[in-house]
């Protein structure tokens, strides 16, 4: 019997779950993959080398599940990648895939990870134990389909290897399950962020289209927003370090401006190529409000912190007016 | 009576008008920006982000690169606000700088690539319906303020360089300039 290593295994591009900590045992260290029609995936070697398991293809036949420490799919998000996790078998799913399909409930964290490739697989550490699955391991005198002193390719033979035609499969299979699920979290994020943003403002416009407050708010814009001074004037209140701050959060207010302002070019109250200069004036808060945050996500040092805030506040300050009228000046010829 | 019914009917006005409004963004903003949304992000999975976690560390050493081109891909493969991440390869005396012009950067691409900020996007949607009700092409506009955005948000970084100095001189820290 070789010698078994725990590897863990990290989430990769686009994917979910994880770190897994896994590592066979004696008696439960067999590699199920059911991948592409038979075909070996390209993260298969890898992890048999590391942990001297044995791999064995699920298409062409199954083990107990007990002696299983490890599944690998190429499940879209349809049914495959919940059936291992709901037995609490650890799962590798080699495309990005996430909670979906009818067993969605029992993809956590803690028993699967998605989107692996080879450099997400590495050798443990030793920080973390391995998880111990609930499958109870079986009675070592089993007999085994494939002897432990045979190399499992060996046994397999050539047809176990991937063909042309099922690398192109697993390709298009892979290109496919990342549209699926790029699509699901568009979904998400156009039913969760965008669709009630337009809804909360559609409301305000209705309020104040009418309610015959449009017109008065119609008159307070024109001679900010209609002229480019007046738009300089806007973008430099908006740049004040410190107010800048305040206006921030969410760019809820520069949303409702930007709403605003759109609904009076419609209108033809404000020239069209003013939307260009409009743009940046509204905006020349832009984020001041999250720069320890967005400064903590850089891994920035506290003292880093302490300069960057008034720093950016500055900054915003020098450039709103500039930006501007650069806009301005880029806005010749538009829509003429 | 007669004045209740009015007032009712003023009010229920102030909805319609509303729901109006709604229904024109639900029938041409949301198709256009899901399907958007949707190749997008697929390519950002196919892509990877090791493959920019790579070229950011190429970007350190350059100005134009570190606040001109590395925000600009970072907002476009990360989007708001994971491309502020991108710091990170950075020493800690341009991470303010680049803050400044990432941050930029997550609004004025959004004309042509919403992806990268969909929670904020109606800065530029808000505006751009009026171009659209007057029935003139967007995307002039959209273009025009990725070109400018692209221009002014790295001067944006580059500013915040000299303003990084005079507080460190203010407060008496000193940043390091030395890559970790």
């Amino acid at each position: 019997m070789s010698e078994y290593r725990a590897i863990t295994i990290r989430q990769g591009s686009g994917g979910f779950g994880g770190p897994l900590t896994v590592k066979p045992q004696e008696g439960k260290d067999v590699l199920l993959y059911i991948t592409g029609g038979g075909a070996e995936p390209d993260i298969l070697q890898k992890i048999v080398e590391l942990t001297g398991c044995r791999p064995v293809n699920g298409f062409k036949t199954t083990v107990p599940e007990e002696e299983i420490f490890l599944v690998i799919i190429d499940c879209g998000g349809t049914l495959r990648c919940g059936i291992y996790p709901q037995k609490r078998i650890p799962t590798i799913n080699i495309n990005p895939v996430g909670k979906s399909g009818p067993m969605a409930k029992y993809i956590t964290e803690d028993i699967y990870v998605s989107g692996v490739t080879n450099n997400e697989i590495e050798l443990a550490d030793g920080s973390e134990a391995p998880i111990q699955s609930e499958a109870k391991p079986a009675g070592g005198e089993k007999e085994f389909k494939y002897s432990a002193d045979k190399k499992v390719s060996e046994t397999m033979g050539e047809t176990s290897k991937s063909s042309f035609i099922q690398k192109i499969g697993m390709g298009a299979g892979k290109v496919v399950a990342t549209f699926n699920a790029a699509a699901k979290e568009s979904t998400n994020t156009i039913l969760h962020t965008i669709i009630p943003f337009m809804g909360f403002v559609s409301l305000l416009i209705g309020i104040i289209q009418g309610s015959g407050f449009g017109d008065w708010f119609a008159a307070m814009l024109k001679p900010l927003c209609g002229n480019v001074i007046g738009l300089c004037i806007l973008g430099f209140i908006c740049s004040i370090p410190f107010l800048s701050c305040l206006l921030g959060p969410g760019a809820v207010i520069a949303q409702i401006i930007g709403t605003l302002i759109g609904v009076e070019i419609g209108k033809g109250n404000i020239e069209p190529s003013l939307a260009l200069p409009a743009l940046f004036a509204i905006n020349t808060q832009c984020a001041c409000d999250f720069i320890p945050v967005g400064l903590g996500l850089a891994e920035a040092e506290p003292e880093t912190v302490e300069v960057g805030v008034p720093s950016v506040l500055y900054s915003r300050f020098i450039i709103g007016v500039p930006r501007v009228l650069v806009a301005f000046i880029a806005s010749f010829g538009l829509y003429k | 009576m007669k004045v209740i019914v009015n007032a009712a009917s003023g009010f229920m006005g102030l909805f319609d008008v509303g729901a109006q409004n709604l229904i024109g963004w639900v029938s041409t903003i949301v198709p256009k920006v899901l399907l958007l949304l949707i190749l997008m992000n697929t390519i950002i999975a196919l892509i990877g982000q090791e493959k920019i976690n790579k070229f950011a560390k190429v970007c350190s050493g350059n100005v134009i690169l570190a606040y001109g081109v590395l925000p600009f891909l970072s907002a476009f493969m990360l989007g708001n606000p994971m491309a502020l991440s991108m710091g990170k390869f950075l020493p800690e005396r341009m991470k303010p700088s680049y803050y400044a012009s990432a941050a930029y950067h997550c609004h004025t691409n959004s004309g042509i690539f919403p992806h990268i900020n969909a929670g904020e996007l109606f800065i530029y949607t808000g505006i751009a319906s009026g171009i659209q009700t007057l029935g003139l092409n967007e995307m002039d506009l959209a273009i025009r303020y990725l070109l400018v955005g692209l221009v002014m948000n790295f001067f944006a970084g580059w500013v915040t360089d000299f303003t990084t100095k005079i507080v460190m001189k203010q407060q008496g820290i000193e940043l390091s300039n030395e890559l970790k």
